[in-house]
């Protein structure tokens, strides 16, 4: 598709049109990190940063969603929730891109589709943003990914100095971007240019790729008891990450009105595994911390053909007992391969 | 509109909904002296009988107002007179870091009150009752922890 | 010898000479600035501990969970020599089954900062441990009332203020799992049946949480900051618990972790407690 370019003055005209037909969501400032909020304006945006505090898998997957609506007396009679709205997602990193579309398999592709999931997908744009300047926990290219990655984008910009480069990657994202001038070829060397720095100020270099066949064989293993130590199993990292998703379905009712509504779950809370007799198959804190390291490197790969990590550092960063899922991932492979 | 915050439309004044836990031994029959001794008073409470003002939870009390309560009442026997001889000490210092936190996140003083009424004290609990329920109709219907409609 | 170097030499000598099954101290983590947990149980392993202003995490969180292996030596700081000491009163560890090492600190750094709780901390120095690994460090002037500014605010301010702040929750527990006191089996937000508080970050179950959260912190909370820390919200967790705590203080004269002899706070009572607020 054509490669154009998009002046900071466009892209400020660009997002005032979409705000007008439907939401925009882009980082903004919060305290001293940035999250996706709606906006109205380019200038409410802080682009500049490396990643939001949370991915961008809310505006598809939110931490509480209303499935549907019910009068308690009655019970046969559901309603459903609002469709939701369009929704343009700008400024999306390309870790949290490739995280929406490992969620594409879990949520649409296995043949059951998620309704909930599909609705909000199905009237997304996501508008990425080529990452120049990595974070010391980023490792995108370790799993398979890059800074400047456009796998589950409609429209990859890329900064070019007040001046950015659009990339359209689906009929969606090109129709964004349709009546801008196409890119010459300096403005395509020097996205190359940027692409190949950014790659090479990622410095983290774990190899997953042989990782899965000796995790099929650690079920057992005295390693996760070790590693598991520090875990306090709260469920930040799963909260951050741009590709758990878990959920827990609960009823709400008062004075005769109730809603189902699901809320994200996590597989460190003791609640998660807890059978309805009260048997608990997964109480002990390391089967929870395994849990989660097989989920991302092991079980994903035999679900859905692909490790469920996607780099973007933010367990790493969140985690307060400072446990670095490369060092896990590092350690396990040491202790495994003997 | 919740019916907690429900106008008295005849008269045009606010009617507000309070929950009282009332302690078995003590202010539940007070409660019941002024039942039986036609104590006037207003019909704002709805009694939840514990067996001991050191029975209630601090959760109960934010419960109340989270499920639509416009206030919360707390009444024990008198320190000194507990049956259970110090339920209502442990209760008092329980009650007292509640109600000052209350206060520091800003929920309005008086949203949520204490008192101890003994059982012979059945002119007491009236009055107890007519006050906090004109404390609470001055605040109004409760907002800050209600939890108005499901999600 | 470095404090270093004479933690990891006592380490050495106290998991050889099989005194304790294991060291629960501090080592660097992966990245530049970070510490991560140790859990030291071989001699040779002990030179990977380390002490210095990285060292965030309340360790005391720890020892309900691995005291099941055996007699545990455990690095602490003023804050995690209190959180033990709060342990020791609910009988949650057992102080034969301990050796306090103490060290001194001067703060905890997050993102280069001072972190917070620290900036008012009032006992750098360990107040029980078994021996001294360094120096103390000196006991600094009592810092100005943190709540001050907050508390001159309208109530319609504070409250905004802390709606905002618990408006970010996700509920992911952190704030719960770093903490010390945080033992309980099963949390009052985990229990389901009945179910107290909406699992919904709508409405008011995040304020429910937070306000009974500070209330299960009273008399009990040495304010260590760890909850705040380890939040990645970065909500105001310590803005509660100073409050619980100052309201513990200044009606009971009671402050946690200090005498493992006397009864936690909530769990005592004086006749002639104020009572103005009760009728």
């Amino acid at each position: 598709m054509t490669q154009r370019i998009v002046t900071a003055a466009d892209l400020d005209k660009l997002v005032a049109g979409w705000a007008k037909s439907g939401a925009v969501y882009a980082p903004v400032e919060v305290k001293d990190w940035t999250e996706f909020r709606r906006i109205v304006s380019l200038a409410e945006t802080d682009l500049t940063r490396v990643n939001t505090k949370l991915s961008a898998r809310g505006l598809l997957f939110p931490h509480c969603e209303t499935m549907f609506r019910f009068e308690a007396s009655r019970p046969d009679k559901a309603q459903e929730a609002d469709e939701p709205e369009t929704q343009v997602v700008l400024g999306v990193r390309s870790c949290d891109a490739a995280g929406i579309a490992v969620l594409d398999k879990f949520f649409s592709g296995q043949g059951e589709t998620d309704t909930y999931y599909q609705r909000r997908r199905d009237r997304t744009t996501l508008v990425g943003l080529s990452c120049h300047a990595p974070a010391d926990t980023c490792f995108c290219s370790a799993v398979g990914g890059s800074p400047t990655g456009t796998r589950g984008l409609d429209l990859l910009l890329t900064d070019l100095g007040g001046r950015y480069l659009a990339e359209p990657l689906t009929d969606k994202g090109a129709a964004l971007v349709k009546d801008m001038p196409e890119a010459s070829a300096s403005d395509l060397a020097k996205k190359a240019e940027l692409a190949d720095r950014a790659e090479a100020a990622i410095t983290e270099r774990i190899d997953t790729r042989k990782l899965k066949g000796l995790l099929d064989t650690a079920d057992g293993n005295p390693i996760w008891e070790e590693l598991s130590l520090p875990c306090v199993n709260c469920g930040a990292c799963t909260f951050v990450c741009p590709t758990c998703h878990c959920f827990d379905i609960t009823d709400e009712t008062r004075k005769g009105k109730g809603a189902r509504i699901r809320v994200w779950d996590t597989c460190q809370s003791c609640t998660y595994s807890q059978h309805a007799s009260g048997h608990n198959p997964r109480l002990a804190p390391s089967a929870r911390f395994r849990n989660r390291t097989m989920d991302k490197f092991r079980y994903t790969v035999d679900q859905v053909g692909e490790v469920s990590c996607v780099g973007c550092g933010r367990c790493i960063r969140e985690c307060p007992a400072g446990i670095d899922i490369c060092e896990t991932v590092e350690r396990l492979m040491l202790a495994l391969v003997k | 509109m919740p019916e907690a915050a429900a106008t008295n439309p005849a008269a045009g004044v606010f009617e507000p909904k309070i929950v009282a836990f009332l302690c078995n031994w003590c202010s539940y029959a007070g409660a019941d002296l002024a039942g039986i001794s036609r104590i006037q008073y207003p019909p704002s409470i709805r009694v939840i009988r514990v067996p001991c003002s050191g029975r209630v939870d601090p959760f109960f009390i934010l419960k109340a107002l989270q499920s639509g309560a416009d206030g919360v009442l707390v009444s024990g026997c008198h320190p000194g007179d507990c049956h259970y001889l110090t339920g209502n000490y442990v209760a008092r210092r329980r009650f007292a870091v509640l109600n000052d936190l209350l206060e520091f996140a800003g929920i309005d003083p008086g949203r949520v009150s204490f008192s101890w009424v003994s059982a012979a004290e059945g002119e007491r609990f009236a009055e107890v009752v007519r006050d906090v329920t004109e404390k609470v109709r001055q605040l109004g219907p409760n907002r800050k922890l209600l939890k108005e409609e499901v999600a | 010898m470095s404090r270093e170097e004479q933690l990891r030499k006592r380490a050495k000598e106290l998991l050889a000479g099989k005194e304790v099954v294991m060291v629960l101290g501090y080592r660097a983590g992966r990245r530049p600035g970070t510490a991560t947990p140790a859990f030291i149980t071989r001699p040779e392993d002990a030179d990977s501990l380390v002490f210095d202003d990285r060292c965030g995490a309340n360790l005391a969180a720890y020892l309900p969970r691995v005291k099941h292996l055996g007699k545990i030596a455990v690095v602490a700081k003023g804050c995690d020599s209190r959180s033990i000491v709060t342990l020791l009163k609910e009988k949650q560890l057992d102080r034969n089954q301990l050796v306090i090492l103490g060290v001194g600190c001067d703060g905890v750094k997050e993102q280069g900062r001072l972190s917070d709780s620290c900036a008012t901390c009032a006992y750098p120095n360990p107040v029980v441990c078994d021996e001294m690994v360094g120096d103390k460090v000196a006991e600094r002037e009592s810092a100005a009332d943190p709540l001050a500014e907050f508390e001159k605010l309208a109530p319609e301010e504070r409250w905004q203020a802390l709606a905002e702040e618990v408006s970010r929750c996700i509920r992911c527990y952190a704030c719960r799992q770093v903490c010390p006191n945080c033992y309980c089996p099963t949390c009052f937000v985990d229990a389901g049946s009945p179910q107290w508080v909406g699992k919904t970050t709508a409405g008011s179950d995040n304020m429910m949480f937070h306000l009974m959260r500070a209330m299960h912190m009273a008399g009990r909370c040495v304010e260590c900051g760890a909850c705040s820390r380890g939040c990645p919200m970065g909500i105001d967790l310590m803005k509660f618990n100073r409050k619980v705590a100052k309201t513990v203080k200044d009606r009971f004269g009671a402050v946690a972790g200090l005498n493992p002899d006397e009864p936690p706070a909530l769990a005592a009572f004086d006749p002639n407690d104020k009572q103005e607020f009760i009728r």
